[in-house]
C-alpha cells in the first residue's frame, strides 16, 4: 500500500487528480493531514477546494490518486462508507433535514454507529432500546457541545444561519469521526458567531480528539486557527505551510490579487485578512 | 415463409417502425422541451396529446362529406389540434404546475399524475355524451391508398420500393413529412430565434436567467405552448397511423414516448427523435418476433407476439437508466454539493 | 403518526367531547342498522324504508358510521368512551350489519385490504420519498402466489409440464442442472462483490453474466421440481390443502419482498422522477406477464377459484351468532384483515421510530447529507421497498381468498394510482392519515361511485358517462387538490407538517423554553395510542390554511 504506516498523520492523500470531461478540476494534490491537528485549504473561488472535500468523503471518484485514513484506503468507498471509516463532513450550503428537530437531525448522524438493526426496531429488542439511548444521548452531547442544548425540540430550520453551521458540525460530530471536514464553516457568521466558531473548533480538537480540516475564506480566522495551510490554486497546489509562511509567499498574495488592477474585494479582503489575523 | 422472403419483410418491418418512430419522436419532444424547463415528467403531456387526436378525429368527421382537397382538411386538422392541445398544456401549466413551482419535487410529480387521470375521464366524458368511445379516424380515402400504388404517375418507384420491402400509403408518407417539418420549425424556433435562446436559458438556471432579465414564467407557459403544440400534431398524425384511438390510449404512446426521450438523453432535442425513431423500430420488431421466429423456425421466439411490445419499450427504459442514464445523446448532469 | 416530540398532548383548551362521541355513535350505528336490520326496518313507514334503502343514502350512512372510528380516534373524550365507540363499531356493528347485508362485511374487507396496501405504499412514498407508482404488483405477487396454489391451477401447471416437460426423470437432470448454475452464479458474484472500488468494464460484464446465470439456473432448478413433481397432478385438482393458507401468507410476504427487493435493485439509484415511471413500467410488466404467461397464470382469464382455510372455531362463532353459511368465510377474514392491520400498524410505528424510520425520512429529505452521515442509500431504500412490497403480498393472499377469482385486471395501474391517491389524501407519512385516505377512496370507489350510477340510472346517461366508472376523475381530482391546497393530507403528520410549510411564520412554533419542558425523554412510547394528536394537529382540524 503506502507510507501509511507513518503514525504521526491521520490522512494521507497523494496525487489526487479530478477530471470533469476535459476540465482538470483538482490537479495532483498531495495533503497529509497530522493526528490532531486543525489545518485549512484556502485558495480562490473555483480552486477545487469543495471538489477536492467530494473526493476525501466519496461524493466523486478521483480521476487518480489515493487516499488513507489512518492506513486504511478510501477511494472507491461510498460516502457513508467513509463516514463508518471515520471522515465526517459538513457542507457549504447547508443540508439539514428540514423535517426534523434538531436532536433528531443529530441522530441521523449516529446512524452508522448504531447496531440495531431492522429485525431490532421491529421487534423492540433490548439492543433496540440501548440503541436509541445511545442515539439520544450523543446527539444531546453534542449539542450541548456545540451550545445548542437548549434547542433540542426545535425545527432544525427555525434556527439562525449560524446556528444551522453549528447543528452541521454537531451532526457530524455524532458520527464519532477521526477527522471532520467543515466547508466555510463561518460563511454567513456574524464577527462574534466567527470568535464563538473558533473556540468551538479548537474545543472539538481539545476535547474530543477530534482533527479537524477546514475550508475557508474567513482569512482572519484561517490565520489564527490552522497550524498548517494548503493553499489551492486553480485545482493545483500552490503552497503549503505555517500561516505565517502563508502569509508571506508572493505566489499566495498574487493568487489572491492577480496582476495588476484585477484585484477584487475579495482578493484585497482576504489579503488583508491574512496579514492582520496572529 | 422461409428464408429467402426475410430480407424484404425486415426492410418493411423497419420502415414502418421508422413511421412509427416520428410519431414517438414528436410526442417525445413535448416531454424533453417540457421537462427541460421545469425539470418535471409532464405525465399529463399523453392526454394532451390524446386531445390532439381527438380534435383531429373531430375534424376530420365534420368535414367528412365536404368535397374539400384531402390536404387541406389535413392542414385544418393540425392547426386546430396544434391550438387545442398547447392551450390546454398551457392551462395545465398555469393552474396545476405554476403554484408548485417550489414545493418538494414530489408534489409537482404527484400533481400531474393527477392532471393524466383527471384528462382521460374528461376526454372520455366529452366523447362519451356523443355515445362514442373508440373514435375512427375517417380519413379522406386518397391518404389509404397506397404510396406510388398502381396508376400513379410514380408507379415504377412504388414498385421498386415493393421489391425491397418498402410499401407505404399515402398517409405514412404524410406522417414522416410532417414530422420533418415540425422538426425543422423545432430546431429553428430553439436554435436560431431569441424565445428559443431564453428557453434554453431557462433550462439552463432559471435564476440566472432570471436576473438577465427574462420573465421565466412566460418563458415556460411559452415552452408549454410550443410542446403542446408538438403534442397536438403528434396527436393527428397517431390517429392517422393507427386509426383508431379512444381517451385512454396515450398511456402506452405517451410512456414509449418518453422512453424515446430518456433514450435520446432527457432535454436533447436531436435525442428524442434518435430515441423516439430506435423505439419504434425496437417496437415493431417485437411485434413480429412470433413471425422472425417461424422463419427462423425458433419455437421459443414464437411465443413473443404484439403484446409484449410494451415489455419491451419498458425494459429499454431500465436498461438505459441502469447503464446510461444521460442517454444517447444527453449531457451528464451533476447535482452540486 | 409521527409524533416525535415526546409528551406533547392535546391541549386542555379542547372541549371534552366524550358525550358527543356516545351520542353520534348511537346515532349513527342506529341508522345504519335500521337501514340493514330487515326486522327494524320493517317497523319503519314504507316512505322513510325506501328512502333509507336508496343505495346513495345506504352507502352515506355507511360512511357516517365508519367515521365514528375516526371520531374516536381524534376527538378529545375519555378513554372508555373512546374505547367502548371504537371497538364496538368494529368487533358489534359492523359484524352486525355484515351480517344482514353482505355487502358491508365485502366493503368492510376490502377497505382493510387497500388501508394495508395504504400504509405498504406509505412507507415507500410518505417515508422514503420514493413514488412508486407500480405498487400494486406486489398485490399481484401475493395474490397469484396463493391464487396459483390455493386453486386447480397448480394441477394444471403440473399438467402441462408432465405432457411437455419430458421423461420425469429428466426433471432430476434440470434441477440438479440448475442448483449447479444458480450456485456458481452465486459463487461469482460474491467474488465479483469483494472487488472494492469502481468496476471495469470486464468485471461488469462478468456481474451481468452471473447474474443472468444465477436467473437461468433458478428458472431451471423449478422446472426440474415442477417436472418431478408433475405426476402429483391428479391429486392437487382442486389446490393444495387450505390450511397452507397460513404458510402461503408468511411464503407471499417473502415472495413480495424478493420481489421488491429485484425490482428496486436496479431502479432505486434513479432520481424521483425516473424512479415513478420505470416503476410504473415494472408494474405494468408483471401484469402483462400474469396476462400472457397463461401457462402459469391462466392468462387473463383469471384463476378460479380459489380455496379459503376454514377455521372451526371461528365458524363456531358465526354460526351462533346467526350468520349463514356461506358468509362464515368473510366473517373469518374479517376478523382476519382487522388483526393483520394491527400488526401491520404496529411494524410501521415501530420502523418509523427507530434508526431505520429516521434514515428514511432523511433520504427523502436530502440524499445527499443522509449519505454523508452514514446512511447506507440503496440498503435503506430496499428496507423500504421490500417492506412495503411485503404488505401488500400479505393482503394479496387474503385478497385472493376472498375474491376466489383474480385476474390481471385486478392489477391495472389504476390500481396503483388510486393507493397512491389514498396515501396523498390521508397524508403522506401519517399512519392515521393512509388509513382514513384509504377508507374513503375505498368508499367512493366500491360504494359510493356504483350506488351514484344507479341513482342515475333513471337519467338514461349515455353507457360512456356513467358514474359508476369515474375512478380516474375521481383520483385525479384527490391528487390534484390535495397537492395544490392541502399536501400535507387530511391528517397530516407533523414531519410532513413541518416540510409543507417551512415558508409559513415561524412564530408559531414552539420557543425553545417550551420544548425544555418536554424534556422528559420516554424512550418506550412507542404505543399507538389514539387521541394523543400533537398540538399542531390538533389545530388544523379547522382546515384552516
Amino acid at each position: 500500500m503506502s507510507s501509511a504506516s507513518n503514525n504521526s498523520f491521520i490522512l494521507d492523500v497523494r496525487g489526487l487528480t479530478k477530471v470533469f470531461g476535459g476540465l482538470t478540476a483538482v490537479n495532483d494534490v498531495t495533503l497529509q493531514i497530522p493526528r490532531q491537528g486543525i489545518v485549512s485549504v484556502i485558495g480562490p473561488n473555483g480552486a477545487g477546494k469543495t471538489t477536492f472535500f467530494n473526493m476525501i468523503t466519496g461524493i466523486y471518484e478521483p480521476t487518480t490518486g489515493f487516499i488513507e485514513l489512518d492506513g486504511v484506503n478510501l477511494v472507491g468507498l461510498r460516502p457513508d462508507q467513509v463516514t463508518s471509516a471515520g471522515i465526517a463532513r459538513t457542507f457549504q450550503n447547508i443540508r439539514l433535514f428540514a423535517s426534523m428537530d434538531c436532536q433528531e437531525n443529530v441522530m441521523v448522524g449516529r446512524h452508522s454507529r448504531l447496531k440495531a438493526g431492522y429485525i431490532d426496531s421491529l421487534f423492540r429488542t433490548k439492543r433496540f432500546y440501548e440503541s436509541e439511548q445511545e442515539a439520544r444521548d450523543v446527539a444531546n452531547m453534542m449539542l450541548d457541545f456545540v451550545g445548542l442544548g437548549q434547542f433540542r425540540y426545535e425545527m432544525a430550520t427555525n434556527l439562525p444561519y449560524g446556528d444551522q453551521r453549528k447543528l452541521e458540525i454537531a451532526r457530524a460530530l455524532a458520527t464519532s469521526p477521526k477527522l471532520v471536514l467543515l466547508d466555510e464553516p463561518a460563511a454567513g457568521m456574524n464577527p462574534r458567531e466567527t470568535e464563538e466558531l473558533k473556540s468551538l473548533i479548537r474545543r472539538i480538537r481539545d476535547e474530543l480528539g477530534v482533527t479537524v480540516c477546514l475550508i475557508e475564506h474567513d482569512m482572519r480566522l484561517v490565520m489564527t486557527l490552522s497550524e498548517y495551510i494548503t493553499v489551492l490554486n486553480y485545482g493545483s497546489k500552490l503552497a503549503e505551510g505555517l500561516p505565517h509562511e502563508i502569509r508571506n509567499n508572493p505566489q499566495v498574495m498574487e493568487a489572491y490579487l492577480g496582476r495588476g488592477a484585477v484585484a477584487g474585494e475579495y482578493g484585497k479582503e482576504a489579503v488583508a485578512g491574512m496579514q492582520e489575523g496572529v | 415463409m422461409d428464408l429467402s422472403t426475410l430480407g424484404p419483410f425486415l426492410v418493411g418491418v423497419i420502415t414502418s417502425g421508422l413511421v412509427l418512430g416520428f410519431v414517438y419522436a414528436i410526442i417525445a419532444l413535448g416531454y424533453t422541451m417540457v421537462y427541460g424547463v421545469l425539470q418535471l415528467i409532464n405525465f399529463a403531456h399523453s392526454e394532451v396529446f390524446v386531445t390532439g387526436a381527438v380534435v383531429g378525429f373531430e375534424i376530420f368527421r365534420v368535414l367528412e362529406p365536404s368535397p374539400m382537397n384531402g390536404y387541406l382538411k389535413l392542414l385544418i386538422a393540425l392547426i386546430a389540434a396544434m391550438v387545442a392541445s398547447g392551450m390546454l398544456n398551457v392551462i395545465i401549466e398555469r393552474l396545476a404546475y405554476r403554484p408548485l413551482r417550489n414545493a418538494p419535487r414530489l408534489v409537482p410529480l404527484i400533481t400531474a399524475i393527477g392532471v393524466s387521470l383527471i384528462l382521460q375521464d374528461v376526454i372520455r366524458i366529452i366523447e362519451g355524451f356523443q355515445g362514442r368511445f373508440d373514435l375512427t379516424y375517417k380519413l379522406p380515402p386518397a391518404f389509404n391508398t397506397n404510396f406510388c400504388g398502381a396508376d400513379s404517375s410514380c408507379e415504377a418507384l412504388g414498385t421498386a420500393l415493393t421489391k425491397v420491402g418498402i410499401s407505404l400509403q399515402i398517409k405514412e408518407v404524410i406522417v414522416v413529412a410532417v414530422s420533418l417539418l415540425s422538426l425543422a420549425l423545432l430546431n429553428y424556433l430553439v436554435n436560431s430565434t431569441k424565445l428559443g435562446r431564453a428557453i434554453r436559458a431557462v433550462a439552463q438556471d432559471r435564476v440566472t436567467a432570471g436576473l438577465m432579465g427574462i420573465d421565466s414564467n412566460r418563458i415556460i407557459a411559452l415552452t408549454f405552448l410550443i410542446g403542446g403544440a408538438l403534442g397536438g400534431i403528434s396527436g393527428v398524425l397517431f390517429g392517422m397511423k393507427f386509426g383508431t384511438i379512444n381517451a385512454y390510449s396515450g398511456f402506452d404512446p405517451g410512456i414509449i414516448a418518453f422512453t424515446a426521450a430518456v433514450l435520446g438523453g432527457i432535454g436533447s432535442i436531436p435525442g428524442a427523435v434518435l430515441g423516439g425513431l430506435v423505439l419504434g423500430v425496437i417496437q415493431n420488431l417485437i411485434g413480429v418476433t412470433n413471425v422472425l421466429g417461424s422463419i427462423l423456425n425458433i419455437a421459443n421466439l414464437q411465443a413473443i407476439d404484439a403484446s409484449y411490445q410494451r415489455i419491451g419499450a419498458f425494459l429499454v427504459l431500465v436498461l438505459i437508466l441502469i447503464f446510461k442514464p444521460t442517454g444517447l445523446l444527453g449531457r451528464s448532469n451533476t447535482e452540486k454539493v | 403518526m409521527t409524533a416525535i416530540r415526546p409528551g406533547s398532548q392535546p391541549p386542555t383548551a379542547a372541549p371534552d367531547r366524550t358525550w358527543w362521541l356516545i351520542i353520534v355513535g348511537i346515532i349513527t350505528s342506529s341508522l345504519l342498522m335500521l337501514t340493514q336490520e330487515p326486522t327494524w326496518r320493517a317497523a319503519l313507514p314504507g316512505g322513510i324504508a325506501k328512502f333509507l334503502t336508496n343505495p346513495l343514502v345506504g352507502s352515506l350512512l355507511l360512511t357516517l358510521f365508519l367515521s365514528n372510528l375516526l371520531f374516536a380516534f381524534r376527538w378529545k373524550a375519555a378513554a372508555w368512551a373512546k374505547a367502548l365507540v371504537f371497538f364496538g363499531s368494529l368487533f358489534i356493528i359492523l359484524p352486525w350489519a355484515g351480517r344482514d347485508n353482505t355487502a358491508i362485511f365485502d366493503l368492510a374487507i376490502q377497505i382493510g385490504i387497500f388501508a394495508a396496501l395504504a400504509l405498504g405504499l406509505n412507507i415507500v412514498v410518505g417515508l422514503a420519498g420514493l413514488l412508486d407508482l407500480g405498487y400494486i404488483a406486489f398485490f399481484a405477487v401475493g395474490a397469484y402466489t396463493w391464487g396459483i396454489f390455493g386453486s386447480g391451477q397448480f394441477a394444471k401447471i403440473l399438467g402441462y409440464f408432465a405432457d411437455n416437460g419430458g421423461p420425469v426423470g429428466g426433471g432430476l437432470r434440470y434441477l440438479l442442472g440448475g442448483l449447479l448454475l444458480t450456485i456458481l452464479g452465486a459463487v461469482v458474484m460474491s467474488i465479483i462483490s469483494k472487488v472494492k472500488g469502481k468496476w471495469n468494464t470486464g468485471q461488469r460484464w462478468a456481474n451481468f453474466l452471473a447474474i443472468m446465470g444465477l436467473v437461468a439456473g433458478i428458472i431451471m432448478s423449478l422446472r426440474g421440481v415442477l417436472i418431478l413433481m408433475s405426476p402429483q397432478a391428479q391429486s392437487l385438482m382442486s389446490g393444495v390443502n387450505p390450511n397452507f393458507f397460513w404458510l402461503f401468507l408468511v411464503l407471499a410476504l417473502f415472495a413480495a419482498a424478493s420481489v421488491g427487493v429485484i425490482i428496486g435493485l436496479p431502479v432505486l439509484k434513479l432520481k424521483g422522477d425516473y424512479l415513478a415511471i420505470i416503476t410504473l413500467g415494472l408494474g405494468e410488466v408483471i401484469r402483462v406477464l400474469a396476462n400472457n404467461l397463461s401457462t402459469y397464470s391462466n392468462g387473463s382469464q383469471g384463476i378460479t377459484p380459489i380455496v379459503s382455510p376454514t377455521v372451526p372455531f371461528m365458524n363456531a362463532i358465526a354460526g351462533a351468532l346467526g350468520f349463514s353459511p356461506d358468509q362464515y368465510n368473510l366473517f373469518f377474514l374479517y376478523f382476519l384483515v382487522i388483526a393483520i392491520i394491527a400488526v401491520i400498524i404496529l411494524a410501521n410505528v415501530r420502523l418509523d421510530r427507530s434508526r431505520i424510520g429516521r434514515a428514511w425520512v432523511a433520504i427523502r429529505e436530502d440524499e445527499v447529507a443522509a449519505q454523508a452521515m452514514g446512511v447506507p442509500l440503496m440498503q435503506t431504500k430496499l428496507i423500504a421497498f421490500a417492506t412495503g412490497a411485503s404488505f401488500a403480498g400479505i393482503m394479496g393472499v387474503i385478497f385472493a381468498a376472498k375474491q376466489t377469482f383474480i385476474s390481471p385486471e385486478s392489477f391495472i395501474l389504476t390500481q396503483s394510482t388510486s393507493i397512491l391517491s389514498m396515501v396523498v389524501l390521508g397524508g403522506l407519512g401519517s399512519i392515521p392519515g393512509v388509513i382514513l385516505g384509504a377508507a374513503i377512496v375505498t368508499i367512493l370507489n366500491i360504494s359510493l361511485l356504483p350506488s351514484l350510477g344507479e341513482a342515475t340510472a333513471a337519467l338514461k346517461l349515455p353507457q360512456q358517462i356513467n358514474p359508476a366508472q369515474l375512478q380516474r376523475l375521481v383520483f385525479g381530482t384527490i391528487l390534484v387538490m390535495m397537492m395544490l391546497f392541502r399536501p400535507e393530507g387530511m391528517l397530516p403528520s407533523a414531519r410532513q407538517q413541518r416540510l409543507m410549510h417551512e415558508d409559513d411564520d415561524p412564530s408559531d412554533n414552539e420557543t425553545p423554553q417550551d420544548s425544555l419542558k418536554h424534556s422528559a425523554v420516554e424512550p418506550a412510547a412507542e404505543v399507538y395510542s389514539p387521541g394523543t394528536a400533537s398540538i399542531k394537529d390538533d389545530q388544523r382540524t379547522g382546515g384552516a390554511r
